[in-house]
């Protein structure tokens, strides 16, 4: 099968690139546009780790293929900060010791995003199920919920 | 005690060592910008797939790879024969070994096991090779429960060359007197537990790297092993070429529970491709072949128990019988037996002792590292028999421990087997458990519940976590030692620059665990710096003298040790440099706040400043000095000794022991069997904590591995060998869903008397205890239908059956 | 694990991807969501030798309640059934119910035709469907027919559906004010296909049941109603001894099997529980609504 044109904005840059139709979107964004952050752990749609946002929703990038994210805008980790100068998430992230191995991290991240940009004042509860979305080996999940508590106090202004 | 370290005495107030300080490895972890293995790449990078045996027992008649060879994009395919022209057998830690090659050589010994690996320029052209590779298998009789494997003969034999039958391993070992301290017990209680396969599965997959340069005859692996202290040379044996031409960089890891303590396969393989294809080779695992081929399977193990009391709950022996399914072949011989002698007798005034142990070979994959390394499975077992016998006297779970426990009076503590305990204070554990629970008070509601038809169950164990393992566990039980290993050092390297920035080599990997977090603190207390002016590097093979790196929750002990050692050499040169500066007395001087001072005065030097000195101004420095600011230390393990020719006496190998008490709460769901958490506390005496932060973490990601283990996890295999539980729609690791929502983590701090700082190791967290403590719990609440839980995983399938047993 | 290749079409209208179907046969596969397909190309289990990408299908995405039915179309994404007022307040059954499926990143993808039209037999919304007395839409070449919801569903992966067909639209009858309604699963973990799930609806008029649905999923190769069950309701008090005996009916009258995650035993341990305790539920909100 001949190579696809793909044309999509990843972190607000826009990439035009060939690829094979068969080119997962996980490896696409990792091995073609060197945007590693993005890890991938099961490659069949368990594990949560290849998480990204396309058009601004959570989705698995290894249950995509790179040619459907034609005109999508995807936000990678990649977009949230820099070691200095991270977004509230990360901070919050490395103030409650939400992360060990850092595996599942940019997922974690990504899917609290997608939470507090559509519920600023989350619940515990509902930051429980939102956050039940990726597995993490390593943490057993207290910190993280901690750490997206946090962070969505601190971003809508309070005290931690 | 014979062999014992001086006694240390440890600082009372510490500046950094117990601060809960934010992790140095997170920013780039939290960027997006770790640089796991997957995200490496090098010029002209190849890419390997291997075609993996659908049989769990077979000899490899045929391979016709024709077609593969010439699909484009396909740069090499190599067979079990072509890889064993140029590499020899893998690195094996048994004695005698089992013989194992990176591809199958003529059979295979499990489903999954490498039959062709194949090189071509993406992954996905090289699983379109596999498709066209057609092997022809003649099947041998799978060798499943490991009971058949104590009678199998003929082609049944995986290792024919060792014996006429799956028997890896008989022995029995007896401490102290056994066989009469059981004859004089007045109750002897008896149980058969079960505990199955499951294994570490971190999010990451182990993967390598490998460049040949032809130039200079030299391999360059990346990959995301440890133990550098033996896996570097280790390789280079296995790939026939000198060790000097073998550099293993390392990466850092997505989690390893054990897992890439000694990841060899991969690298191995992937070296052998490179050198054969000519291009540098990254061979990645996906979850398939890592659940089906990694070296991480745990402990597969059936119990027959029995523990010796007197009447008046006084334990006197504990004795067992164990099979232990270690599949297809040995890695770390049965050293997972070593270890659970560590703390066999757990925290109680056992006497004696005995293990008949025996290993056997089945069709599975092989048996690894998993946190606890078997002496999970030993508190396991102990626990559970403890609590019959409670049962059994009619004396509570709490009072037939506290009844037992070692005293704090008598560390160090010498068990049946030979080890030593160095310190603890077990009741204070329990009590800080038992108030964080408010134990009583639930066992009122217990009972208030039970009226309600509600099923709530209290479970409770005290369990040992012993830390900083010797390398005497892996080859005491052979009956030939082999390679008869004593050393498990750990090396550090820390550097001063004339700007006054300290350099910190690690021989050891990052998994997730937080070596640059403890070697900051340690270094930043050792040397009164700050910790932004403290850099973490990660050496070669190439560099490095000796690693063991993390595992058995020793490295923050090791580290410690060694920067201890590295950064008192710095201090007494700075004393010396500053001294001769300034005209003062070296017994006049003090370090604080980063600067020599005269004591009672205020003339000092700043460590930058004696740096400075210290690199470019020769002449200004006093004789015998040599120029620059630089310190290498091995620091070997602080306490371990020879067992005895007879093993009688195992001798100390696992001595700084630290303590836990899990009190899980449960409700049980009679109807659908499952549970629900209403309370959780786990209390860890690790010693002094460099970060009560970090070890948290390591308490609650054990907790819920130790509930992945208990509860939903297992590699199953079906009769035929086929695993059944092979990618993660079916091995269920827990989400957090299935993880209490409040772990309550409770500390308690009895030093070690034998380490910096009197630090012990809790890396292992939770793990170690957790299984015990829900079996406890699962059968407290069912204990109205008479429930027993003796085997693992308990799903609520198993619950349901077992209350339906019992109505 | 990396997917086989395939060919690649992406039609602008049914109408292309109806030629599509036809042109590539049996092979080809629709791509709406992915989320089980693509997991299982990736795995190698499937390997089609075409991928017909509706995804640009805009038109078939929409939820619209209209004569006292809604009707959702084939590519409309379960994460906004899931958010959807409309789907709330005239099926609620729905609404629930798609909260069990998977995760919220999967149901971002995942449609609701691609969802039924796999019709795995451990999945949700086919019972739901079923419960609801849905009509499924499907297009040809000779046109649209509808198919009842219960005649949907063949067997284990398996539809009514023919080769050459496309399903874009389900409509689900608005629920009935005094109408309640309970979906309730069980599941290794959160977010696993079900052990066991009961899709159940309640009628109930001075006290005495006068309806009821009772569909499970997870107890055959298929979504499937116990109307032995329901039966025994009506006429009888709602009451939770009523709900026992027909809980009691479900676990008996089914025939599950037993695999790795569960006994048949297991199973209908599950049917039962489950069973009363929809019905209570279902009740509850009956009375709520009256």
């Amino acid at each position: 099968m001949d190579q696809l044109p793909v044309t999509l904005t990843v972190n607000g840059k826009r990439y035009q690139r060939s690829v094979d139709p068969r080119r997962l979107l996980s490896d696409f964004l990792r091995h073609d546009l060197g945007l590693t952050g993005t890890h991938v752990g099961c490659e069949h749609g368990v594990c949560g780790m290849c998480t990204v946002l396309f058009n601004g929703q959570t989705v698995r990038s290894c249950l995509m293929f790179a040619v459907q994210a034609e005109d999508a805008e995807l936000t990678t980790v990649e977009s949230l900060g820099t070691p200095n100068n991270m977004h509230p998430l990360q901070e919050a992230f490395w103030a409650k010791h939400g992360l060990q191995c850092g595996f599942c991290t940019p997922a974690m991240l990504l899917t609290a995003k997608e939470l507090l940009d559509n519920n600023p004042t989350p619940t515990r509860e509902e930051i429980c199920e939102a956050m039940s979305a990726n597995l993490c080996r390593c943490t057993g999940y207290q910190t993280i919920v901690d750490a997206v508590e946090s962070a969505a106090l601190a971003m809508q202004g309070g005290a931690q | 005690m014979n062999g014992a370290p001086p006694v240390k005495t440890h600082p009372t107030s510490m500046r950094w060592i117990g601060q809960n300080m934010k992790r140095v490895e997170d920013p780039r972890l939290l960027t997006g910008r770790g640089k796991y293995i997957d995200d490496m790449s090098v010029p002209n990078m190849a890419h390997a797939a291997v075609l993996r045996s659908p049989h769990a027992h077979a000899r490899i008649v045929s391979i016709d790879a024709t077609r593969a060879r010439a699909l484009p994009g396909v740069l090499l395919v190599m067979t079990g024969a072509e890889a064993a022209e140029q590499t020899g057998p893998l690195p094996c830690f048994s004695s005698p070994a089992t013989t194992q090659y990176c591809i199958a050589l003529d059979r295979v010994r499990h489903v999954g096991e490498a039959v062709v690996a194949v090189v071509a320029e993406s992954r996905y052209i090289a699983e379109d090779a596999i498709d066209l590779i057609e092997v022809e298998y003649e099947l041998l009789p799978p060798v499943v429960n490991p009971l058949d494997a104590l009678t199998s003969s003929g082609d049944a034999v995986l290792h024919p060359e060792r014996g006429p039958n799956n028997i890896a391993l008989q022995r029995t070992l007896t401490f102290g007197s056994y066989a009469e301290d059981m004859a004089g017990a007045e109750l002897i209680v008896r149980r058969k537990v079960v505990w199955p396969r499951s294994g570490g599965q971190p999010m990451e997959t182990v993967g390598a790297i490998a460049t040949y340069d032809e130039g200079n005859g030299k391999f360059t692996i990346h990959a995301n092993t440890s133990m550098y202290n033996y896996v570097g040379w280790l390789i280079a044996v296995s790939l026939k070429v000198s060790a000097s031409k073998l550099n293993l960089v390392p990466t850092i890891a997505g989690g390893s529970f054990g897992s890439k303590l000694f990841a060899h396969k991969v690298p191995v393989l992937a070296a052998t491709l490179a050198r054969a294809c000519g291009q540098p080779v990254k061979f990645l695992e996906d979850r398939l072949d890592n659940m089906m081929s990694c070296d991480n399977h745990g402990s597969d193990r059936i119990y027959d128990l029995e523990l010796g009391l007197m009447r008046d709950g006084t334990m006197v022996a504990f004795g067992m019988k164990v099979i232990d399914d270690y599949g297809a072949y040995l890695q770390f011989g049965v050293g997972h037996h070593g270890n659970a002698a560590a703390q066999l007798t757990g925290p109680y005034r056992i006497k004696s002792a005995q293990i008949d142990l025996t290993a056997v070979f089945t069709n599975k994959c092989q048996q690894g590292a998993y946190r606890g390394f078997g002496s999970e499975v030993n508190n396991f077992a102990l626990e559970r028999i403890v609590d019959a016998a409670a049962e059994e006297l009619g004396m509570s779970p709490v009072e037939i421990r506290r009844k037992n426990f070692i005293q704090p009076d008598q560390f160090p503590y010498k068990i049946p087997t030979g080890n030593v305990y160095d310190s603890g204070n077990y009741e204070a554990v329990l009590d800080k458990a038992l108030e964080m629970a408010d134990y009583d008070g639930w066992r009122v509601r217990q009972a208030e519940a039970l009226k309600q038809g509600r099923y709530i169950g209290i479970g409770l164990v005290s369990c040992q976590e012993r830390s900083v393992f010797s390398s005497t566990e892996f080859w005491f039980w052979n009956h030939d030692p082999g390679f008869a290993l004593t050393s498990s050092p750990e090396s550090v390297n820390v550097r001063i620059d004339p700007t006054g920035k300290a350099f910190v080599s690690l021989y050891a990997p990052f998994w997730g665990n937080s070596p640059e977090t403890m070697a900051t603190q340690i270094v930043a207390e050792q040397l009164t710096m700050d910790p932004s002016d403290i850099e973490i590097i990660y050496a070669d093979t190439d560099q490095g003298l000796m690693g063991t790196g993390p595992g058995g929750s020793r490295y923050t002990v090791m580290i410690a040790g060694a920067i201890g050692g590295a950064t008192l050499e710095l201090r007494q040169k700075m004393f010396k440099i500053a001294g001769h500066l300034m005209e003062a007395n070296e017994s006049d001087l003090e370090l604080q706040n980063g600067r020599v001072s005269v004591r009672g005065t205020d003339r000092g030097m700043s460590i930058p400043e004696i740096a400075m000195q210290a690199h470019f101004f020769r002449l200004n420095l006093p004789d015998g000095i040599n120029s620059g600011l630089d310190a290498r230390y091995t620091y070997d393990h602080p306490y371990t000794t020879q067992p005895s020719a007879d093993r009688t006496d195992l001798g100390v190998f696992y001595p700084i022991m630290g303590h836990m008490c899990h009190i899980p709460i449960i409700e049980v769901d009679i109807e659908t069997g499952r549970i629900e958490y209403l309370k959780y506390v786990a209390v860890h005496d690790c010693g002094t904590v460099v970060n009560p932060m970090t070890l948290a973490g390591h308490v609650r990601g054990g907790t819920a591995q130790g509930i992945g283990s208990t509860m939903y996890e297992q590699f199953y295999y079906d009769e035929q060998g086929q695993l059944v539980t092979a990618n993660f729609g079916d091995y269920l690791i827990p989400t957090l869903r299935e993880v209490p929502p409040n772990i309550e983590v409770g500390h308690v701090e009895t030093k070690s008397p034998f380490t910096e700082y009197g630090i012990k190791g809790g890396g292992e967290g939770g793990r170690m205890g957790v299984p015990p403590a829900l079996a406890a719990a699962i059968e407290d609440a069912l204990r109205p239908f008479g429930v027993k839980v003796d085997g693992l995983p308990i799903t609520p399938v198993k619950i349901r059956e077992l209350i339906r047993a019992a109505s | 694990m990396k997917p086989a290749p395939f060919h690649y079409v992406r039609p602008a209208s049914v109408g292309e991807a109806l030629s599509a179907l036809a042109e590539h046969g049996e092979d080809a596969k629709i791509l709406a969501g992915g989320q089980s397909l693509i997991a299982m190309m990736n795995l190698r289990l499937v390997r089609p030798s075409a991928l017909i990408d509706i995804n640009w299908l805009s038109d078939l995405g929409y939820i619209q309640h209209q004569n006292g039915a809604l009707a959702i179309g084939a590519l409309t994404r379960q994460s906004a059934v899931e958010a959807s007022p409309e789907v709330a307040e005239a099926c609620p059954l729905i609404a629930e119910a798609i909260r069990y499926v998977a995760h919220k990143p999967i149901r971002n993808r995942g449609t609701i035709g691609g969802n039924l039209a796999h019709a795995d037999p451990t999945s949700e919304l086919p019972a739901v469907a079923i419960a609801l007395d849905a009509i499924f839409t499907v297009q040809g070449p000779a046109g649209r027919r509808t198919i009842a919801a219960d005649d949907f569903f063949v067997g284990m992966l398996s539809t009514a559906l023919q080769p050459d067909e496309l399903l874009v639209e389900v409509r689900f009858p608005a629920c009935a004010p005094d109408q309640g309604w309970s979906f309730m699963e069980i599941s290794p973990r959160a977010g696993d296909y079900a052990l066991v799930a009961v899709a159940a609806t309640l009628q109930v008029q001075a006290g005495l049941c006068t309806a009821a649905r009772l569909v499970y999923t997870g107890v055959s190769d298929r979504a499937t109603r116990v109307t032995a069950a329901e039966q025994a309701l009506v006429g009888q008090p709602a009451n939770e001894a009523s709900f026992r005996q027909a809980a009691e009916l479900a676990a008996r009258a089914v025939d599950p099997s037993s695999d790795f995650h569960a006994t048949a035993e297991y199973r209908r341990d599950l049917v039962r529980a489950l069973t009363r305790r929809a019905l209570l539920q279902a009740l509850a909100r009956c009375q709520k609504g009256a």
